[in-house]
């Protein structure tokens, strides 16, 4: 959050909500913070306004913090290879390894990698892609089907009033060893706040959710190999099956569910909507809250799952920038 | 303030009350609205707020400025700054009594009259009360009072000017400052420093002066222009804020020489500038004619490491309303809301949002941070559960074992929830495959088999040209029609879809009877009509009218059917081919269609895409010549492919085909539990084997994970294992002998798999061997367990020391061995265990490990072990 600090709320049998930890991770504001997979231990990273991004691992054992209801966190390492603000830092699907990769302000990505996922201390800088406009979101492709390589899309908030295209999607191409521009989507010519591949779940195609002045939703096939020349970067047929601006303002976030059917987005209007795709692949708005949890006057009109409010829990996290993570054991 | 500018003021302590002010203060008192209507003569703020209108007063003239008391006070009590330079205490309400009223009305005069700029209560000393005023030669600018004061000329010197006779009595005038500072200048904003209680930041006619009331004859300053609306970050108490035209200066009093930091000009002049006072470092501005309210948020100055760094601002704007903005005030508790005020004095209540951030659990339920609270949000339990997304229902068809019955296939349709009828078709398609196929192998174990997971499509292609038609005899009438002769793929294809039964029997009649009994009397007539027994039909129909749940309209369509005449131009066959169509009923409209079509051509009975697939298909098989039925399996099955409609899984079978159908199946719906255990339920294996379907698998197990159904997985992965050999897991552990190094079950043909996984579980092989409490290799005896201290591989005793005779052991060792309990499990930090029964015990009530002098706390080492499986949990 924006007071340069972290915490880590667990669930507890009961379905109650507790904050085992809190600390001060960097000297500016967290932008971000994300979980590794399950799969390497309790790890976190987090990236700040500090010119850094940051990976923590909670650790057991060594005091009875277990029984205060604290948990302990360690800061295995720092990754201070920006020169600006890191603006956005996410784990790569867990077939690729323990790999990580952050963008920051001066449009440049760059992906890490921890060899050994035992010693999460040493991260070796494996790539760095420039992007040429001050990046403000990347997403990992989620899909482990190996006949998708692996891809991260990155979004810019650059304001500058030139119309360039701000969403730009890279594919490693195994024979280069090195990530290459697959696509640019030409449409998005607005600051993007956040962009956000949905799970997979053996569709044989993508779909990129992309938060700027409007929510829209895209969908990547590619075209089949043997229709493209070997080697060369996989092309895409892109369609944009929905955009919406019911937030009648700039667009924070977005957010898939479990399955990718299912996309959240909160804007500046204080408002989080959910969207659904029926079965003709029409996306609907299925519901509306205010941001403090209130329904919104009118939202029944699809008359669909009107989510109901499980429970509030009032922290003194001041999150502007709302970098909160709840803690998922998967 | 001019007549045709308002400003606006919250109440500091009243926190429903705010004051609007232009040639006369009203004082409003906020209402929430949510649960009640809107009260007659109340102002709508907000979607969920109004005001109402308290008192107005106009007692005092030309005011300039407007300073709220700051000292909790229920009478309102504000200082008025008017155009003459007079300072007026007066108040909004209505209750004489208090404390205060000795106060109101009480005015301080300058010595010589001019516009009072600005007026500041000092936050600390409640009764200070700080005046801006324009220049007048070289008097002073900065007038300090104290409201207390007494007016009685025996301490202070007190003139009484320019008094109208009738003000003498209520009129209490203080002419002595407690303090004079700023000779021979203009002041046009003040503030108090909450450092320090007499220090006060004055913007003057060109700079900006720092007063120290303890050294009245000192100041600090700085030239600039920025002299307008000084005003301290109330987090940040060496941050200051001032403005000039469009330019705003943020200060450091630390580093008092030159702004820290200008903001983006604006094209238009500020008029107002006021930090939040609910949250750091954010600052509101406001430009003239204009409908935003722009906003900064420096919180995020870091500290400097090199001397270049530039503290960064988020900018934001945000629109309360559509008019332009005379003023606007913060509230001064609610979190980031903010009261506007257009020249017309229209009033507006909003919230300046916070980014909400959000994110999902896998189990569909939603967390997101709004300014200080995290909200958890999860789907509602909706009856209706064809609108629940397909995350909730795949989780609930796990949870009851959807797709795990492997023995009456068709029942996992209503594990499914049984309200789908495609997967219904699915299961119940799957579940004739099965049924077929063991026929099959019994009969003739050749390779007939395979043909049934192969579909009806190839089926039917297997037995071109082998079919002829003959006339049959309608049954109750005197017609006949073309059906084509049964040969045994014909049959085959007939079984599948349900029409008939095992055996060589061709008698729909069980068939007709579960139909009925389900009460799907459309449908089984329409089944009768097409096996040509209008009779049955007719009969079905009234007794579907006569059932509790029947249609009595199915009386008129049986009088219909009755009616049939085989006559080409008669009037029944003119009028039920018009007025079929206006059926609702797709099984109704098809036996018209069928009755009133030509020979040969029941187009009308093909295509009708609300009749389920397999009565089409099964149609088709009736009564299509093989090059008919050749063209019609091909087009439909392309159909149901482009459509990812699981019926034309009976077309395709578990092949390519079925893949490619079940491939757009799941880019619809994204069901890939549904794919994953069709595809599992018989299947050959290069179908298995494609990369789609691997990955289906991959995606489900992924997802059970998530979920922490970890025994749901595992049945999962059993499940695939019967059909997909090759699927079964390497063994994960290996337990080798501390003396010869080999594996005490000799089964070392695998690498032991790498990685973090649940090895603290760790599961050994099997060690079914002679000597159970030995290595096989070389005979050396295995370890002890930390708790009973017998060797391994002994089974577990129950009570813990109590001995077994070996005899007892050999009679159940093939049993006992495989049972969990008796398994190796250590800790792989300390590389202490023993049986995985007693450990599991200890570390029930254990954080540490069972062997003494050994601190190691084995169970917190794996933070997963502490979890329970979600399928545990739930209800």
């Amino acid at each position: 959050s924006s007071d340069q600090s972290v915490k880590v709320w667990d669930k507890s049998e009961s379905g109650d909500w507790h904050c085992t930890a809190s600390w001060k991770t960097h000297s500016g504001s967290v932008w971000r913070v994300t979980w590794a997979h399950p799969e390497f231990g309790q790890v976190l990273a987090s990236c700040s306004f500090d010119r850094t991004a940051a990976v923590w691992e909670e650790i057991v054992g060594e005091s009875n913090d277990k029984l205060r209801g604290q948990s302990h966190w360690v800061k295995r390492t720092t990754l201070v290879d920006s020169r600006t603000s890191v603006t956005d830092v996410k784990f790569a699907p867990k077939h690729m390894g323990l790999m990580l990769a952050t963008c920051s302000a001066d449009g440049i990505v760059r992906i890490y990698e921890a060899p050994d996922v035992m010693n999460l201390s040493q991260w070796s800088l494996q790539h760095e892609i420039s992007c040429k406009l001050s990046c403000s979101c990347i997403s990992w492709n989620p899909s482990s089907s190996r006949a998708h390589s692996p891809m991260i899309a990155v979004g810019s908030d650059d304001s500058s009033p030139n119309a360039m295209a701000k969403v730009q999607i890279f594919e490693y191409n195994e024979n280069t060893r090195k990530y290459a521009k697959a696509e640019t989507l030409m449409t998005v010519t607005d600051p993007v706040h956040d962009i956000a591949f949905a799970p997979n779940l053996g569709r044989s195609f993508h779909i990129l959710a992309i938060a700027t002045k409007d929510v829209r939703i895209f969908t990547l096939k590619p075209v089949r190999k043997e229709l493209t020349s070997s080697g060369g970067p996989t092309k895409f047929e892109i369609h944009i099956v929905a955009q919406f601006d019911h937030h009648n303002s700039q667009v924070w976030r977005v957010s898939w569910n479990i399955t990718g059917t299912v996309l959240a987005s909160s804007g500046d209007d204080g408002c989080v909507r959910l969207w659904k795709a029926n079965y003709m692949d029409n996306w609907k708005c299925t519901g509306i809250l205010k941001g403090n949890g209130s329904p919104v006057n009118g939202s029944s009109q699809q008359g669909n799952s009107n989510p109901s409010l499980g429970s509030n829990i009032p922290s003194l996290q001041n999150s502007l920038n709302g970098s909160s993570a709840g803690r998922k054991h998967s | 303030m001019s007549g045709t500018k308002p400003d606006i003021l919250w109440a500091p302590h009243q926190v429903d009350r705010f004051v609007v002010c232009d040639s006369e203060l009203s004082l409003y008192h906020v209402e929430s609205t949510v649960n009640s209507e809107l009260k007659a003569g109340s102002l709508r703020l907000s979607e969920d707020s109004a005001a109402t209108l308290l008192s107005i007063n106009s007692d005092t003239p030309y005011m300039k400025c407007v300073a709220w008391y700051l000292n909790y006070d229920p009478e309102c009590l504000l200082a008025v700054g008017q155009a003459n330079g007079r300072v007026v205490l007066t108040s909004l309400g209505q209750d004489h009594n208090s404390k205060f009223k000795d106060l109101i009305g009480k005015e301080f005069v300058p010595k010589h009259a001019r516009q009072c700029n600005t007026l500041a209560w000092n936050p600390l000393d409640s009764n200070w009360l700080a005046a801006g005023l324009d220049k007048h030669r070289a008097d002073f600018s900065v007038l300090i009072w104290d409201i207390c004061s007494k007016y009685t000329p025996d301490i202070v010197p007190m003139e009484k000017v320019k008094l109208s006779a009738g003000e003498t009595e209520t009129t209490l005038l203080v002419t002595k400052p407690l303090y004079e500072l700023g000779q021979n200048d203009a002041c046009l904003s003040l503030c108090w420093l909450p450092r320090d209680q007499k220090l006060l930041l004055a913007g003057m006619h060109r700079n900006l002066a720092i007063f120290d009331l303890r050294n009245t004859s000192q100041k600090m300053f700085v030239n600039t222009k920025a002299v307008q609306g000084v005003t301290v970050d109330p987090y940040f108490h060496d941050r200051v804020a001032s403005f000039y035209e469009g330019q705003v200066a943020i200060w450091d009093l630390r580093k008092f020489e030159k702004p820290v930091l200008t903001l983006t000009e604006q094209p238009k002049p500020l008029t107002k500038v006021a930090w939040c006072p609910t949250r750091t470092g954010l600052l509101a501005t406001l430009t003239r004619d204009s409908n935003i309210i722009r906003l900064y948020d420096m919180q995020h100055t870091p500290t400097p490491i090199g001397d270049e760094t530039e503290p960064t601002i988020i900018e934001r704007s945000v629109q309360p309303c559509d008019n332009y903005i005379a003023s606007f005030a913060w509230h001064p508790t609610s979190q980031n809301r903010m009261i506007v005020v257009t020249p017309n004095r229209t009033m507006s209540d909003f919230t300046v949002f916070e980014r909400i951030s959000l994110a999902w659990s896998p189990i569909t339920s939603l967390m997101w941070a709004c300014g200080r609270h995290l909200y958890e949000c999860t789907e509602e339990e909706n009856d209706n559960s064809l609108e629940k997304d397909i995350a909730t229902k795949m989780r609930l068809r796990a949870l009851s074992r959807y797709g795990l019955d492997t023995e009456q296939v068709w029942r996992n349709h209503i594990l499914a929830g049984n309200e789908d009828p495609q997967l219904k078709s699915l299961w119940y398609t799957l579940h004739f495959m099965k049924q077929y196929t063991e026929d099959m192998d019994q009969k003739s174990p050749g390779n007939k088999g395979s043909l049934v997971y192969a579909g009806i499509k190839s089926i039917v292609k297997s037995s071109l040209g082998m079919v002829e038609s003959s006339r049959h005899n309608w049954s109750g009438l005197d017609k006949q029609s073309d059906i084509q002769n049964l040969n045994e793929e014909r049959i085959l294809a007939l079984q599948l879809c349900g029409w008939i039964k095992k055996g060589m029997d061709v008698d729909v009649g069980p068939f007709l009877n579960s139909l009925v009994q389900e009460g799907e009397w459309e449908r089984a007539a329409a089944v009768a009509l097409f096996n040509l027994d209008i009779r049955r039909a007719i009969q079905i129909l009234n007794e579907g009218a006569s059932s509790e749940k029947g249609d009595l309209n199915l009386n008129v369509v049986a009088m219909a059917l009755s009616g049939y005449t085989d006559e080409k131009n008669s009037l029944w066959r003119e009028m039920c081919s018009t007025l079929r169509l206006q059926l609702n009923n797709p099984y109704l409209c098809v036996m018209f269609a069928f009755l009133t079509s030509e020979t040969g051509s029941y187009d009308g009975v093909l295509y009708e895409n609300k009749v389920a697939v397999r009565d089409r298909v099964a149609f088709a098989c009736k009564f299509l010549s093989d090059t008919q039925l050749n063209r019609y399996i091909e087009k439909l099955t392309n159909e149901m492919k482009e459509a990812g409609n699981l019926e034309g899984i009976l077309l395709t079978g578990l092949t390519k085909d079925g893949v490619d159908l079940m491939e757009s199946y799941v880019d619809r719906t994204g069901d890939v539990q549904t794919a994953s255990y069709c595809m599992l339920q018989g299947s050959p294996l290069d179908v298995l084997k494609d990369e789609r379907v691997q990955y289906w698998i991959e995606n489900y197990r992924n997802l059970l994970d998530a979920w922490r159904f970890w025994h749901k997985r595992a049945e999962f992965d059993i499940h695939r294992s019967k059909l997909d050999p090759s699927s079964k897991p390497l063994a994960q552990v290996f337990v080798s002998c501390n003396f010869c190094g080999k594996s005490i079950s000799y089964s070392c043909s695998t690498v032991p798999h790498q990685g973090r996984g649940f090895s603290q579980y760790g599961v050994s092989g099997s060690p079914t061997k002679s000597k159970v409490t030995s290595c096989p290799g070389c005979r050396k005896p295995l370890p002890r367990c930390a708790l009973c201290l017998i060797n391994m591989g002994t089974p577990v005793s129950s009570c813990p020391g109590g001995t077994k005779s070996d005899e007892k052991v050999d009679l159940s060792k093939d049993k006992k061995l495989a049972q969990f309990n008796n398994w190796f499990t250590w800790c792989h930090n300390c590389r202490h265990g023993g049986h995985a029964g007693h450990m599991l015990s200890w570390f029930r009530d254990h954080a540490e490990c069972p062997v003494s002098a050994c601190t190691c706390k084995c169970m917190q080492l794996d933070t997963t072990g502490n979890l329970v499986p979600a399928e545990a949990v739930q209800p």
